[in-house]
């Protein structure tokens, strides 16, 4: 029998030869099975050609959006919230099955404690995506979204809530575009999907109205610090690398420490510095500078790799790379089939801008040890020491794209601009 | 029986989970208990996550206001899903398969299509805040004396945390158990006594048996379901023995005869206590708390699958019990070739030889012996005597040896030896070993001597052959 006339979120009563069926016809994609949730909350599939009589009970109902009216207490600070999408803004429409961008509103009532911290005033959505499908495009498009919240003065602080894959990518295209910050940013994630009692959005929420209250004016990932529901730590987004691909705790500070420690108890919840920032000062304006190269790409070094690579980027317009080299910065050179040395030199003098990176994570690099890294050195590659091969190709394509610096691109990208390079480490 | 139940107008269903013996529902950890020190221990809090309608499930809230923070000791043999740092794995086919017999042997249909759920639960029992569970099959039955009893559905689902410690602030779990397979039968609310609620447990008790399923205390755990005329529906977990139903079953039917008096009925949730009574443990959740697990496909179950599941279904005690009583084999024997489970072993054997009774006792009474004296595990008996080796025994039976040499050969190989070593008949020469001891001391009852002469040869004599020569030289 016919079924497709009934829309999700349809009530119906459906006969097949044994039973009767009542409950709410949801989204399936196998157009022969019909799936229905009883009214036990189970979920089911009936064969479409089984069912033998269907009544409509009720017309699916649209629920009132209910409008964000934010709540002020005039003793707590107020922040804004930005939500772009991923795990932490997405939820399941359990009357259709299908996933759904949730409301700024929703996201609150996990963590009505909130309120105890600060006021949330503003709520923004740019735009909604997963975090892989994000680019520079969407960047830039958080960064118009904050500047005059960064320049409000009523504002004291900003959360960010992203999809986790790409989130140090985000941070740290803010951290270059945003001139002199005034005011603490948090960007935070969950793990753990918003709907089970178990999400990590609830102490990461928590944390982060901590953070963006602080007087710290810096931009920081924030998110739990271990196994535990009771701390969290704040990392610089240019220092921050995904380290799990399903913990709680993925995200990690490399070669440096982390900015701050949140720790939660039943009672309260306490921000703990752990080095040196840069104080908070509403009063200044920023300046935004979210000029941006897309013509960058990151090669990955590995045994036997062919070099024509980089003339296959050359003819396609890339302007810079990234080299994830072996070890201390190496790339297989003269005594190796694969001699990488002479494509390298013949790109950078024909203009192409090429730099090292460490594909160990951990670690500086030092071209000197070696005899492959003193013959890279020789190319005129640029070794970028500790910093993080996704920070290097964010950093590299800002860049690229202010050819009117004074500064040599060379120059510009050994700056320690926001905190990409470990002083205790750089050659 | 305290209460005429049907003038109060009792309405019971029961809901049985049952382990299965497999490793765990969505990862491929073992499913063992343990009983030692956990490897670390992990801080969580659980949060009444508020539903799409604006409303927090009764029984969540409940929890919730309890304030509490888990502790979750975490074993090596625990792995991410468990800790709810990993998303789970595909369902354990195996686990799949045991659900699919169970239901079809409780004349269930089995849905085509079904989705895995998560079911909110926030008492801490669940790392994750949800238990998750699928539907496998709806409307089955069982018979009864009293009648035909309705299963209204068979799921699958994870068992829950083992709550080792409560104390003012925290909640202690260990994950050991969570994950563990359970099979979850509902029945219709169509038991009428209390009686029938015992037979149907005891009936779907056997047929669960009968599959792949985990054995021992806390294995099984029964609920029952119950209202009378005018009260609400009350749900009273934790039976542990079915010896107790009537007991409490009575004991809750006074208690609602006097809600209905003081028009004070309530859904909820009740624990069953060892003198008969129950004590409140928490409000009936709602139908809201249920929602998809998105981590994993849709479930579907192939007309293959069924298939396979119906062909290999396997029998129950009581078909196996009048299938080997058929051979002439005594109580005694039928009981322990069930409970070690050698019905197929004896079928196979059977094809071999026609002397039942040596078969049985091959397969039971003999291993266990064996077992006891030289110290070793069922399991590597089970390895030893496969049904292999003891057909190869079996067919030397009448020619090399006689079958009271049997047991003797089966201790031989269990110590070592081969076949053909264990076959050899001895070469003691036991008559003058017999002089031997009657010489060394005279004046003894034949029994004594029985003893000595047993004690000295251990396994290699059959004490027929001795006795024989001991009435010889005696007389």
């Amino acid at each position: 029998m016919k079924t497709k006339v009934y829309a999700p979120g349809d009530k119906v009563l459906f006969k097949t030869k044994t039973r009767e069926w009542e409950g709410y016809v949801l989204e399936s994609h196998d157009p022969e099975i019909i799936l229905l949730k009883l009214q036990s909350g189970y979920n089911i599939g009936i064969r479409e050609n089984e069912i033998l009589n269907a009544k409509l009970l009720e017309k699916s109902k649209e629920l009132p959006k209910k409008e964000f009216k934010p709540e002020i207490n005039k003793d707590k600070k107020n922040i804004a919230l930005i939500i772009t999408g991923g795990t932490i803004s997405s939820r399941l429409d359990s009357k259709t099955g299908a996933v759904i961008p949730t409301d700024g509103q929703a996201i609150l009532n996990i963590v009505p404690e909130i309120k105890d911290i600060a006021n949330i005033t503003t709520i923004k959505k740019p735009f909604l995506a997963l975090s892989e499908n994000m680019s520079s495009f969407h960047w830039i498009k958080i960064a118009k979204t904050i500047e005059p919240l960064l320049n409000d003065e009523s504002i004291d602080g900003i959360i960010i809530a992203q999809g986790t894959d790409t989130i140090s990518y985000t941070g740290t295209a803010l951290s270059f575009f945003i001139k002199q910050l005034n005011k603490p940013i948090a960007i935070t994630y969950s793990q753990r999907s918003i709907d089970r009692g178990s999400t990590d959005a609830y102490l990461n929420l928590l944390c982060s109205a901590k953070y963006a209250t602080s007087d710290i004016a810096q931009i920081a990932i924030i998110g739990h610090a271990d196994s535990n529901d009771n701390s969290c730590i704040a990392i610089n987004p240019t220092k921050t690398r995904k380290m799990h691909s399903s913990k709680r705790d993925a995200f990690k500070a490399i070669n440096t420490s982390p900015i701050a420690k949140i720790a939660k108890s039943k009672e309260k919840i306490n921000l703990e510095i752990l080095k040196e920032f840069k104080a908070k000062d509403k009063t200044k304006k920023v300046k935004m500078d979210i000029k941006y190269s897309p013509d960058v790409a990151i090669i990955k070094i590995y045994p036997g790799q062919d070099p024509g690579i980089i003339e296959w980027y050359q003819k396609n317009g890339y302007k810079g790379l990234i080299l994830e080299t072996t070890g201390l910065g190496h790339v297989p050179s003269k005594d190796s089939k694969n001699n990488w040395i002479p494509k390298i030199k013949k790109a950078i003098s024909s203009g192409m801008i090429i730099c090292a990176t460490a594909q160990t994570i951990f670690g500086n690099l030092n071209p000197n040890v070696y005899s492959a890294g003193r013959q890279l050195q020789k190319t005129g590659i640029i070794f970028l020491d500790d910093m993080l091969s996704e920070t290097a190709f964010v950093k590299l394509s800002w860049v690229l794209a202010h050819p009117n610096w004074k500064k040599s691109i060379k120059e510009k990208m050994l700056e320690n601009i926001s905190g990409e390079f470990n002083p205790n480490l750089k050659n | 029986m305290e209460h005429d139940y049907k003038k109060v107008g009792l309405k019971s269903g029961l809901e049985i989970h049952q382990q299965l013996n497999t490793h765990k529902l969505f990862c491929s950890c073992p499913s063992i208990l343990r009983s030692d020190e956990p490897e670390y221990e992990i801080n969580r809090i659980l949060n009444p996550v508020i539903g799409e309608t604006g409303v927090v499930d009764i029984a969540a809230l409940h929890e919730h206001e309890q304030n509490k923070e888990f502790i979750y000791q975490v074993f090596d043999t625990n792995c991410l899903v468990e800790l709810d740092e990993e998303p789970p794995r595909p369902i354990n086919q195996n686990a799949l398969k045991i659900a699919l017999q169970i239901a079809t042997l409780l004349n269930a249909k089995i849905f085509p299509v079904s989705q895995i759920m998560r079911k909110t639960v926030i008492d801490g029992s669940n790392t994750s805040g949800f238990q998750r569970t699928v539907m496998i099959a709806h409307d089955g039955y069982i018979e009864t004396k009293e009648g035909r009893v309705r299963i209204e559905s068979i799921a699958l689902e994870e068992d829950s945390a083992r709550k080792v410690q409560t104390s003012e602030e925290t909640k202690t779990y260990k994950l050991d158990r969570l994950g563990i397979p359970l099979v979850e039968i509902t029945t219709y609310p169509d038991l009428k006594s209390a009686e029938q609620i015992k037979e149907a447990a005891l009936k779907i008790g056997e047929i669960l048996r009968a599959c792949d399923v985990k054995r021992g205390i806390g294995t099984i755990r029964q609920d029952v379901n119950i209202s009378i005329a005018k009260s609400k529906r009350v749900e009273i977990k934790g039976f542990q023995d079915v010896k107790m139903f009537e007991k409490i079953i009575d004991g809750e039917v006074s208690r609602q005869i006097e809600c209905v008096k003081n028009n004070s009925c309530k859904n909820e949730v009740r624990k069953a206590l060892p003198n008969g009574k129950s004590e409140f443990l928490r409000p009936m959740p709602g139908s809201a708390r249920m929602y998809p697990e998105t981590d994993t496909p849709l479930l579907k179950i192939s007309r293959e699958q069924m298939d396979t599941a119906k062909k290999n279904l396997p029998k129950l005690s009581s078909e196996h019990k009048s299938f080997l009583a058929e051979f002439g084999l005594n109580e005694e024997l039928v009981k322990a070739v069930l409970k070690e489970k050698k019905v197929e072993d004896f079928k196979i054997l059977n094809k071999t030889s026609d002397n039942t009774e040596l078969i049985a006792k091959m397969l039971t009474l003999f291993q266990k012996e064996i077992a006891k004296k030289q110290n070793l595990s069922k399991e590597e008996l089970n390895k030893i005597f496969n049904a292999h080796t003891l057909e190869d025994i079996l067919e030397k039976v009448g020619s090399t040896i006689a079958a009271n040499d049997v047991k003797v050969v089966m201790k031989n190989i269990a110590s070592g030896k081969t076949l053909d070593e264990a076959l050899q008949k001895s070469d003691i020469d036991l008559d003058s070993e017999v002089r031997k001891i009657i010489k060394e001391k005279p004046n003894l009852s034949s029994g004594a001597y029985m003893g000595l002469v047993m004690g000295k040869f251990k396994g290699q004599v059959s004490g027929k052959e001795v006795m024989g020569i001991l009435k010889k030289v005696l007389e």
